[in-house]
């Protein structure tokens, strides 16, 4: 409750400094900057409390402060903190790299690229022929010809299926949690994001096959270009991580600021030579990870997650501020059927390939809980979409409006269904007495 | 080769070089590390290879502001009032009484020869004249862990070493913002506010920043989160304090004080803005340099009287405050030599007052700045050792 009282009055501080400024370059973004974290924080906070991920309070708090409700960090602010997001994603597929042990991939892999392909075949064949029967009533689809509808159908549906990894490490990072569930949902979940990439890239190929798309500005894409966005970012994600294990084995200092650049210069370099930024960054992580010394790796996997937590209560802040209550109030007899479909594919997709998989280690919790680390959606999911309507110019921002929508349902209620699942798989440990977590002494005296 | 690469190249190789480089140097010849991110930032501006754009600098503001507010942060964390107790008023009467002789002398020095060397009319030479005083005054602290390491910090010269820089950032810090008070862009208001108005918002945005963050933050459990907290807290007052174009160093300093004497754990809160201290460091070097533009022929005095003219009144103010005290014999003639030394604090300084756009001889004052932290934070470490072997 202090909190929000603080808030209140830090709101109404920014009120009555109103006039007495000139509003120097930066400094409206830097108090929506500040405003953003402390609101975040304090959600957060009160989130957890009531046993709710804390990331969901970060969103719920964007929502609040952002253009769609109190718009104290209006839509020129949340452009200005993009930087912020993309450094977060950064280092999310960084740390989620380093979170891929070989040995594990190996012993694993095979089982995990079951359970993705059934889970995304499922997913993908379940929100077309969703679309396809409710063609009426999407406004993207109506009045179409047949093509036109499995086309953009499928469009939707290949950005639909998408997760999002910095849910699940942002969780992860939370709760601490270690144990079946949380290695299998992470391995499907990394190894998704290139698999939809491709899927995407593909789907949009065949789209403008059969709707060649008007005033589109972007280039057909060859195979040739798809095959070195996905090769290039292994290969330049490799170099870069081979470059972190020499700095690691024969520099080791200042990791804070030396894991904040690699984050920033790898999203740079990616989006230079047109290669899969996260593809790129996940590899650097593994690289590292498995060719460090361990002591070395973990040093800087610390020096990460410290740089990652003040950015992390940033990334969904302004991920929640981005979420359009109007359009997702419009939508919803659409969106909430459709976000029923997708969790009930996502579960019968991911049963399925444990069945295939045989896996028979954790067996019933991971039929019982993996799915639920499968329904988020955030800051991929985002970007895919803007693909999109980049693509479509017309009918991308009905594309993307319905996809935001979906995107705010899961990224609400995902979270909460994730933590949930750890819990009772038991995957969580214990919370430490107080004085063990740091051996923080209470700010305030007491 | 495109732009982005050669940053990656030049910031990787830069990066590695510096370190390696003045890590041994550091270790073997008692050198401070840090200006040769300035001259990094410098090679990669639009001065030399361009790399680093005029819109990249500025797009960057908001980083830099919030290094400027972080460096005033760290400073005021430094005035516990527990450990200023037990600190003899005499350390503090030295320590003030020189930085405010520094800040006279090389004032008036400076306002003689930009007002009657015909560079700028009178109001703009008082200013600037200001300016370059109280970037004067500020010593660097960053010799003090490297000497400790080699000599230990016992003993009474080292004792007021450290006060009298402490003091020095306070009153340049203040003097600075004061400054920025006197000489304010008009607002909108009916009634434009006084200097002594403006000072107030400007202790108040920090005080009161102070206040509510504690209330705000209640029992903090783990660094991560205080870690956080603490970020947003210093964004939001830095912002404030720049929306209404005034100093976030005053602002900044004053948050760091209310929170270092408010609570429990101290050392707690010190550490945690202390780990990112020097990156952030790093960073406001590095677009300092790039900020940095050649400044017109007329100004080359100026920024020379300016270096001459601030040894000679910290070796002189340093020797007279000592002898009116009585403790000259106690810590040698050229004492004050431990104090010429600047760093973090001059370079927040200089590039805070580079950043306001309504200042005369902005970049002059900003040249002086970094030139000067450029010849003398290296060598601090070995001038204090020499001062406390020779005490």
């Amino acid at each position: 409750m202090r909190r929000i009282v603080v808030l209140a009055l830090l709101i109404g501080g920014m009120h009555l400094i109103g006039p007495l400024g000139s509003g120097a370059y930066g400094s409206r973004a830097l108090l929506a900057f500040g405003l953003l974290i402390l609101g975040a924080y304090a959600a957060g906070e009160l989130a957890d409390a009531m046993h709710v991920p804390k990331l969901v309070g970060y969103i719920v708090a964007g929502v609040a402060l952002g253009p769609s409700a109190m718009n104290f960090v209006n839509t020129s602010a949340v452009s200005d903190l993009q930087p912020v997001s993309s450094l977060a994603i950064a280092l999310i597929a960084f740390l989620a790299g380093a979170e891929l042990r070989w040995s594990e991939l190996r012993e694993r892999g095979g089982v995990i690229a079951k359970i993705l392909t059934a889970e995304l075949l499922v997913t993908l064949v379940a929100v077309t022929l969703f679309l396809i029967a409710l063609r009426d009533h999407v406004s993207f689809l109506r009045g179409n010809g047949t093509v036109e509808v499995i086309a953009f159908s499928l469009v939707f549906a290949s950005i639909a299926i998408v997760h999002s990894p910095a849910v699940t490490i942002a969780m992860l990072n939370e709760t601490r949690a270690n144990g079946p569930v949380s290695r299998t949902s992470l391995g499907v979940v990394l190894i998704s994001d290139v698999v939809v990439v491709l899927l995407l890239t593909g789907v949009l190929a065949l789209a403008r096959i059969l709707v060649p798309p008007h005033g589109a500005d972007v280039p057909a894409l060859g195979l040739g270009a798809v095959a070195w966005e996905v090769g290039g970012a292994v290969l330049v994600g490799a170099v870069l991580g081979v470059l972190v294990t020499v700095y690691l084995k024969f520099v080791r200092r200042e990791l804070f600021l030396f894991a904040i650049m690699i984050a920033f210069f790898g999203g740079q370099l990616s989006g230079m030579l047109h290669i899969e930024p996260l593809l790129t960054l996940i590899t650097a992580g593994f690289v590292t990870e498995n060719f460090s010394a361990e002591e070395h790796g973990n040093a800087l996997e610390e020096a990460m997650s410290r740089a990652a937590a003040p950015v992390f209560v940033v990334f969904f802040a302004l991920a929640g501020a981005q979420i359009a209550v109007a359009e997702l109030a419009a939508l919803w007899p659409l969106v909430l059927p459709l976000a029923v479909v997708r969790g009930g594919a996502i579960w019968g997709g991911s049963r399925l390939g444990l069945r295939w998989g045989k896996v028979t280690e954790s067996a019933h919790e991971l039929r019982r809980d993996l799915w639920t680390a499968l329904i988020p959606q955030a800051g991929v999911a985002i970007g895919l979409a803007a693909v999109v309507a980049q693509t479509y110019p017309n009918r991308g921002g009905q594309i993307r409006a319905l996809f935001l929508a979906l995107v705010a349902v899961n990224q609400a209620v995902g979270p909460v269904l994730f933590r949930r699942a750890l819990d009772r798989s038991g995957e969580i440990p214990p919370a430490r007495p107080a004085a063990e977590v740091d051996a923080v002494a209470p700010l305030v005296p007491t | 080769m495109t732009a982005p690469f050669a940053l990656f190249i030049a910031v990787g190789a830069g990066y590695l070089a510096a370190h390696v480089a003045f890590d041994w140097l550091g270790r073997r010849f008692l050198v401070v590390s840090g200006a040769e991110y300035l001259v990094l930032g410098i090679l990669l501006g639009p001065q030399v290879s361009g790399i680093l754009g005029a819109s990249v600098v500025t797009r960057l503001d908001p980083v830099l502001t919030l290094a400027i507010a972080w460096i005033g942060l760290t400073v005021g964390t430094q005035f516990e009032l527990s450990r200023l107790v037990i600190t003899p008023a005499r350390d503090f009467r030295i320590g003030f009484s020189s930085s405010v002789l520094t800040f006279v002398v090389v004032a008036a020095l400076e306002f003689a020869a930009i007002r009657f060397g015909g560079i700028a009319p009178q109001f703009d030479a008082i200013v600037i004249a200001s300016g370059l005083g109280v970037v004067a005054v500020s010593s660097s602290d960053a010799g003090f862990s490297l000497v400790t390491s080699v000599v230990g910090s016992a003993g009474r010269v080292f004792a007021q070493l450290r006060a009298s820089t402490m003091l020095s950032s306070l009153v340049a810090i203040t003097l600075f913002a004061l400054l920025l008070c006197w000489v304010h862009v008009p607002t909108p208001l009916d009634r434009p506010l006084t200097t002594t108005e403006w000072a107030v918002v400007s202790i108040a945005i920090g005080a009161l920043g102070g206040m509510l963050f504690h209330v705000f933050l209640g029992e903090t459990p783990e660094r991560d989160r205080l870690f956080v907290a603490l970020v947003g807290g210093i964004v939001i007052v830095s912002g404030a304090a720049t929306y209404m174009d005034l100093s976030p160093l005053l602002s900044s300093f004053c948050f760091g004080l209310v929170l270092v004497n408010t609570t429990s754990s101290p050392q707690e809160l010190v550490a945690s803005l202390t780990r990112v201290a020097r990156p952030f460091y790093f960073v406001l070097l590095m677009f300092a340099g790039a900020a940095w533009q050649p400044i017109p022929s007329i100004w080359i005095l100026p920024v020379a009287l300016f270096l001459a003219a601030r040894i000679a009144a910290i070796l002189g103010g340093a020797r007279l405050v000592a002898r009116a005290n009585g403790t000259l014999q106690e810590f040698g003639e050229n004492w004050g030599l431990a104090l010429i030394g600047q760093g973090r604090v001059a370079l927040a300084l200089g590039l805070s007052y580079l950043r306001q756009g309504h200042m005369p001889g902005r970049d002059a004052v900003f040249t002086a700045a970094i030139v000067s932290v450029l010849l003398t934070e290296f060598l601090s470490a070995r001038a204090i050792r020499a001062v406390l072997v020779r005490s």
